[in-house]
C-alpha cells in the first residue's frame, strides 16, 4: 500500500484534493442542467406529468416575437455591462492607498452590492420617476422635464440595465482590488527603475498582471448581464408591454407565472448555449495566453 | 503596490487625495442615501412623492423598531448567520483546491472540468428550482438549513473554483518549479506556498461569497418552509405587502440586513496586503 | 398503556382541556403519549402582508391552541414568494393548511389533485347555508375545496369633498362619463388615476367594460377561452376605450409607476377617480380615509345588467397535509363569525358569510350594501382565466392603453395565445 502509495502520488493527491468539490458540484448543479436540457424537451406545468413535445418548445421559441426582444434587450445590458470592469478597475485603483479613512471609503465603495434588490430597484425607479425622480428635480432646475425612461419603450432597458450596472460595479471592484494586492511586486519595481509610470506602467506592466483577474470580471459580468431578472421585475416588470423583457426574466414569467417550464427550460437552454459559447471563447483564449507565457 | 502609494510625509496631499475620494463616494452613493433618508422618513411622505427632499418628520426610532416588530428579525438573522459562515468556509475551502489542481495539475480534461464548473454557474436559478428541490428531498434535507448549505456551497463552489483557479494561475511558475524541486508534495505546496500568497484572493471570495449567501431569498423558500430556518432576507421581504409596501420600514430593514456583509468587508480589509515577493515565501 | 384514539377523539377536546398541563409536565418528564402529543399539531403557512391581520390570526391560533391542546405553528411568506413556493411545498412537504386564491387559480391545484376536498367541513358547520352564492368561488365540480375569506368590491373611488367643492355626481351613463371627464380635466385634474406598471389594473378596466357591453356570460366566455380575442363582441369595448384615451381620460406615463402612485394622486386630489379595490385606502393618510367613497363603474351599454367584479381569497387544505382532520377542526373555529368578522376586519375586506357582525368601517358597511344589488359576479381578469393566458392578456391590454393604435396587432396576438391555450 505505502508503496502503490508512493508510485501513484503524484496524481492521486491532485485527484482527491479535486474530488470533493467536483462530486458536490456535479451532483447538485450539473445534474440540474442536464434535468433542465431534458425538461425543456417536454411540455410540463411544474407539478404533473411531463408530456414528450420533442424540439417543439424551441420551435415555438423561434417564432416568438418576445424572444427576439428579449434578445435584443440583453445584448443592450450586455454592452451596458461591460462598462463596470473598467470602471471597477478605476475605482479599485483610486482606492488602493494606504492612508487613514481608506477603509471606511473602501467598505462604502462596497455597499451597492449588499443592498438588497428590491430596494435597490425600487430606489432608481425615484431616480427616474417623471414627476418627483432626481433626473426630474436636476432637470428641473434648467426648466425641462425628463422623460419618463421607464414607460418609453426605446429607454426602458436602458434605464433599468443602468440601474443593474451600479452593484456590478463594486463586485469588479472588489475582484480587482483583490488582483492589485497580488501584483509581483518584483515586476513593479524593474518597471520603475525602467521609468515606466502612470498610464504606461498600467497598460504595460500592470494590465498583463491583471489578466486573470479581468477574465473573472468579465465573466462575471456577462453572467450577471445576462441572468440578472429581478431588477428588471422590480422596476418595470418587463414593460411597457414587454418592452423591456430580457430572457431571464422571460423565463421566469413563462415559468412562474405562466406555469410553462418547458419552455421556461427552453429559454433557459438557450440562454445557457448563448453564455457558454461566449465563454469557451473567451476561455480559449485565456489558456492560450497562459500557455504562452508558460 | 501599484498606484504608487502616496508618501507618508505628504501629509496635504493625503489629505486632499482623501477629500477627493470622498467626493467620488458621495456621487456614488446617491442612491444609498436615498435609502437611507427613506429609512428615516414617514410613509405619508413617500406617498405624497417626497423622495429625495429632507424628511420633514423623523420616524427614525419608529421605522427601525417596526422591522423588528413586524417580523423575528432577529431569529431570522441568526439562521443567516448559521447558514451563511458554513457555507463560506465550506466553499472558500472545495474552491481553494479545487483551483489549485485545475491551475496546476493539468491533466486530459482538465480544461473540460474548469469549463463545467464555469458553466454551471450560468444556469438561471426559477429552471433548477425544481430539480434541486427534489434532491433535498430525497436527501431528507427539506427545509432545513443543510438543504441551504449544501445548495450554497455547491452553487458557489462553481464561481469560486473560476476565481481560484485565475489566481493560482497568475502566481509566478517559478515558486511552483522551485518547490517541487525541492521534493514538496503538493500537499505541501498547496500549504506554504499557496495559501500564504493567496491571502488577498481568499480574503475578496470570503466577502464576496459571504455577500451572495447573506443575500440570497429564492432558494430560502424554494427549499424551506418554516420561519424556524428562514434567512435575515425572508424577515425584509415580509415587510413587503401585498398591495402596497411600507418602503420606509422597507429601507430600514435593508440597512440593517447590509450591515454584517459590510462590516465583513472592512474586517476583512487586513488580508487586502500586498507583497507577493519571492523572498517572501519560505522555502 | 394503550388508549384507543378513535374512541377517544369526540371526548379528547374536553379531555385535553382539563389535563392539557398535566399532560405538559409528563411529556416533559419522558413519559409517551404518541398518539396524542403528536396527532394535534397543526401547521399553517400563510402569505399574509398586514401586519394587524398577522397578529388576530396568532391570537386565534393561542386562542385555540388554549382550548384543544393542539400546537399550531405558523409560518409566513411575503405575497409574492409565496406564488413561488407553494408550488413547491402542495407536492413536497404541504402544511396542513395555506391561504391562496379562490376561482381559477384555486381550480389550478385543484386539478392536480393538490387540494383537499372539504365538503365535509361545509356540511358539518352549515356554511352554505351562511355563504349564499360565494360558495361557487371554492367549488368545482359539486365539491367544496376551500374556504372563501375576505372579498374585494371594485369600482370606481373617489374623494366626497373633491366632488363636494366642484358639485360633481359619479357618473351613471356613458355620456355623464364622457362628459364628466371633461369636466375633470377643466379643473386640471386627471379624470381616472392609473398606474399599470404591474400589468393587473388594465386588466381589471377591460373587465369592466366588458362586464357593462357583454354581460357576465360573454365574460366569462372570454375568460374560459371560449371566445375569440377578435371576435366582434369585442368591438365596441375597445372603441368605447380608445375614445377614453384619446380623450386623456388615464394618467400620463401610467406604464411607469404602479398603483400605489395612482392611488396618492387620487389622495393629493390630482386625479378624480380611481378603479379599485376597498385597499385604496392604503394610499391615503390616516386623516383623509372618511373622504373616500364609491361608486359603481358606470353603464356603458344600456340594458345589461349589473355585473361587478368580486374577488375572493381563500384559505385551504392542501390534499398532502399531515393533520387534515386538526386542519379542519381549526379551521372551523376560524370560520366562526367574530373570529373570522375580526380577522377581516383588519385589511377592511368584504366577509364572505352574511353573519358576521356588521363592520366599523363604513366603506365595508356600503359594500355589502352594494353587492346586494350585484346580479352576478366574476373575479378578476388574473383570475378567471387560465394563468399564462393572464400574462398575455394584461400586457397587451397595457400596450393598448399606451398604443391604442396597435389594437388589431395586439388581439391577433392574444387570439394566438388563446388558441394555443385552450385549443
Amino acid at each position: 500500500m505505502p508503496r502503490f502509495w508512493r508510485r501513484n502520488r503524484h496524481w492521486m493527491t491532485p485527484a482527491l484534493l479535486l474530488l470533493p468539490g467536483l462530486v458536490l458540484f456535479g451532483l447538485v448543479i450539473l445534474a440540474a442542467s442536464f434535468e433542465t436540457v431534458w425538461i425543456s424537451l417536454h411540455d410540463w406545468d411544474g407539478i404533473g406529468a411531463k408530456t414528450w413535445v420533442g424540439l417543439a418548445n424551441y420551435v415555438e421559441l423561434a417564432e416568438d416575437p418576445q424572444f427576439y426582444v428579449s434578445l435584443k434587450n440583453n445584448i443592450i445590458w450586455l454592452l451596458i455591462f461591460m462598462l463596470a470592469p473598467p470602471i471597477g478597475l478605476g475605482f479599485a485603483l483610486i482606492v488602493n492607498q494606504k492612508i487613514r479613512g481608506m477603509r471606511i471609503l473602501k467598505s462604502l465603495f462596497f455597499v451597492p452590492l449588499v443592498l438588497a434588490t428590491v430596494t435597490v430597484g425600487v430606489v432608481f425607479g425615484w431616480v427616474y420617476d417623471p414627476n418627483y425622480g432626481l433626473l426630474q428635480l436636476i432637470y428641473g432646475l434648467f426648466g425641462g422635464t425628463t422623460p419618463a425612461l421607464l414607460s418609453d419603450e426605446n429607454f426602458a432597458t436602458f434605464a433599468v440595465a443602468a440601474a443593474g450596472l451600479w452593484p456590478q460595479i463594486a463586485f469588479c471592484m472588489v475582484l480587482f482590488l483583490a488582483g492589485l494586492n497580488n501584483l509581483d511586486e518584483d515586476l513593479i519595481g524593474a518597471g520603475r527603475v525602467d521609468g515606466a509610470r502612470g498610464w504606461r506602467m498600467l497598460r504595460h506592466v500592470v494590465l498583463p498582471q491583471l489578466s486573470q483577474v479581468g477574465f473573472i470580471a468579465i465573466a462575471v459580468t456577462v453572467i450577471g448581464a445576462l441572468r440578472s431578472f429581478d431588477m428588471v421585475a422590480v422596476m418595470t416588470t418587463g414593460g411597457p408591454y414587454g418592452s423591456s423583457t430580457v430572457l431571464a426574466y422571460q423565463m421566469y414569467e413563462e415559468s412562474i407565472f405562466s406555469y410553462r417550464f418547458g419552455y421556461g427550460a427552453a429559454i433557459a437552454t438557450v440562454l445557457f448555449v448563448i453564455m457558454i459559447a461566449f465563454i469557451a471563447w473567451y476561455l480559449r483564449g485565456l489558456l492560450r495566453a497562459e500557455r504562452s507565457n508558460a | 503596490m501599484y498606484p504608487r502609494p502616496i508618501p507618508e510625509d505628504a501629509k496635504i496631499q493625503r489629505v486632499l487625495y482623501v477629500g477627493g475620494v470622498t467626493l467620488v463616494v458621495a456621487l456614488w452613493l446617491l442612491p444609498l442615501i436615498a435609502v437611507m433618508l427613506t429609512s428615516i422618513r414617514s410613509n405619508e411622505e413617500l406617498m405624497a412623492g417626497n423622495y429625495w427632499g429632507w424628511p420633514q418628520k423623523f420616524s427614525l426610532v419608529e421605522n427601525y423598531t417596526a422591522v423588528f416588530q413586524q417580523t423575528a428579525m432577529l431569529r431570522f438573522f441568526l439562521n443567516s448567520l448559521l447558514i451563511t459562515i458554513p457555507s463560506v468556509i465550506g466553499v472558500l475551502i472545495l474552491s481553494t483546491l479545487t483551483g489549485f489542481v485545475l491551475s496546476r495539475y493539468p491533466f486530459r480534461g482538465s480544461n473540460l472540468i474548469f469549463a463545467l464548473f464555469v458553466g454551471g454557474n450560468f444556469l438561471p436559478a426559477q429552471i433548477m428550482m425544481i430539480p434541486v428541490r427534489d434532491l433535498m428531498v430525497r436527501l431528507g434535507l427539506y427545509d432545513t438549513i443543510y438543504a441551504l448549505i449544501v445548495f450554497h456551497i455547491a452553487f458557489q463552489t462553481g464561481f469560486a473554483t473560476l476565481f481560484m483557479r485565475n489566481f493560482i494561475a497568475a502566481l509566478p511558475g517559478e515558486l511552483f518549479q522551485a518547490a517541487r524541486a525541492e521534493g514538496a508534495s503538493p500537499a505541501q505546496v498547496l500549504r506554504h506556498v499557496v495559501v500564504p500568497l493567496v491571502r488577498p484572493a481568499l480574503a475578496a471570495l470570503a466577502i464576496l461569497t459571504f455577500t451572495f449567501i447573506w443575500n440570497d431569498y429564492f432558494w430560502a423558500i424554494v427549499l424551506t418552509q418554516s420561519d424556524a430556518v428562514k434567512p435575515v432576507t425572508a424577515g425584509l421581504n415580509n415587510l413587503r405587502g401585498e398591495w402596497t409596501s411600507a418602503w420606509n420600514i422597507v429601507s430600514a430593514a435593508t440597512i440593517f440586513v447590509a450591515l454584517p456583509p459590510v462590516v465583513m468587508f472592512f474586517l476583512m480589509q487586513k488580508h487586502f496586503i500586498s507583497g507577493l515577493t519571492m523572498g517572501a515565501v519560505k522555502g | 398503556m394503550a388508549i384507543d384514539v378513535t374512541t377517544l377523539s369526540t371526548t379528547r377536546r374536553r379531555f385535553l382541556k382539563g389535563t392539557g398541563a398535566a399532560l405538559a409536565a409528563s411529556a416533559a418528564g419522558g413519559l409517551c403519549l404518541p398518539a396524542l402529543a403528536q396527532a394535534q399539531e397543526i401547521t399553517i403557512i400563510s402569505n399574509l402582508s398586514n401586519v394587524g391581520q398577522r397578529d388576530i390570526l396568532h391570537r386565534l391560533a393561542a386562542e385555540y391552541e388554549a382550548k384543544s391542546g393542539a400546537k399550531v405553528t405558523i409560518n409566513n411568506m411575503d405575497h409574492e414568494a409565496h406564488k413561488t413556493a407553494i408550488r413547491s411545498y402542495l407536492v413536497v412537504g404541504a402544511p396542513d393548511i395555506c391561504f391562496w386564491f379562490s376561482g381559477n387559480r384555486m381550480k389550478a391545484f385543484v386539478n392536480k389533485g393538490l387540494f383537499d376536498d372539504i365538503s365535509d367541513l361545509f356540511a358539518r358547520e352549515n356554511y352554505k347555508g351562511v355563504l349564499g352564492a360565494t360558495t361557487s368561488a371554492v367549488t368545482v365540480g359539486d365539491k367544496q375545496y376551500g374556504l372563501p375569506m375576505g372579498g374585494l368590491l371594485w369600482g370606481l373611488f373617489y374623494r366626497k369633498d373633491v366632488f363636494a367643492e366642484h358639485n360633481w355626481t359619479p357618473p351613471k351613463t356613458w355620456t355623464d362619463f364622457l362628459a364628466f371627464g371633461e369636466a375633470a380635466k377643466s379643473a386640471g385634474m386627471v379624470p381616472m388615476s392609473m398606474g399599470t406598471k404591474e400589468l393587473w389594473p388594465a386588466g381589471g378596466w377591460f373587465d369592466h367594460m366588458n362586464l357593462r357591453v357583454n354581460g357576465l356570460d360573454k365574460h366569462i366566455a372570454l375568460m374560459d377561452g371560449k371566445v375569440q380575442y377578435t371576435d366582434p363582441m369585442l368591438t365596441p369595448v375597445f372603441d368605447k376605450w380608445n375614445d377614453l384615451i384619446k380623450a386623456g381620460f388615464f394618467s400620463p406615463n401610467h406604464s411607469s409607476f404602479g398603483w400605489e402612485q395612482a392611488g396618492a394622486a387620487l389622495a393629493q386630489k390630482k386625479a378624480a377617480m380611481m378603479d379599485l379595490g376597498g385597499f385604496v385606502r392604503s394610499a391615503f393618510p390616516e386623516a383623509d380615509i372618511p373622504q373616500l367613497a364609491y361608486a359603481p363603474f358606470p353603464e356603458v351599454a344600456p340594458g345589461v345588467a349589473r355585473y361587478e367584479d368580486f374577488s375572493v381569497n381563500s384559505v385551504h387544505v392542501p390534499a398532502n397535509a399531515k393533520n387534515k382532520q386538526g386542519a379542519r377542526d381549526f379551521l372551523a373555529y376560524f370560520y366562526k363569525p367574530e373570529n373570522l368578522g375580526a380577522f377581516l376586519a383588519a385589511e377592511g375586506a368584504i366577509p364572505p358569510r352574511n353573519d358576521c357582525p356588521p363592520s366599523k368601517d363604513p366603506l365595508v358597511n356600503a359594500a355589502v350594501e352594494e353587492l346586494k344589488k350585484v346580479v352576478g359576479t366574476s373575479q378578476y381578469y388574473d383570475r378567471d382565466t387560465d394563468p399564462d393566458m393572464a400574462q398575455e392578456g394584461m400586457t397587451g391590454l397595457q400596450e393598448f392603453m399606451v398604443k391604442p393604435e396597435r389594437r388589431d396587432q395586439i388581439l391577433e396576438r392574444l387570439e394566438k395565445t388563446r388558441k394555443r391555450i385552450f385549443g
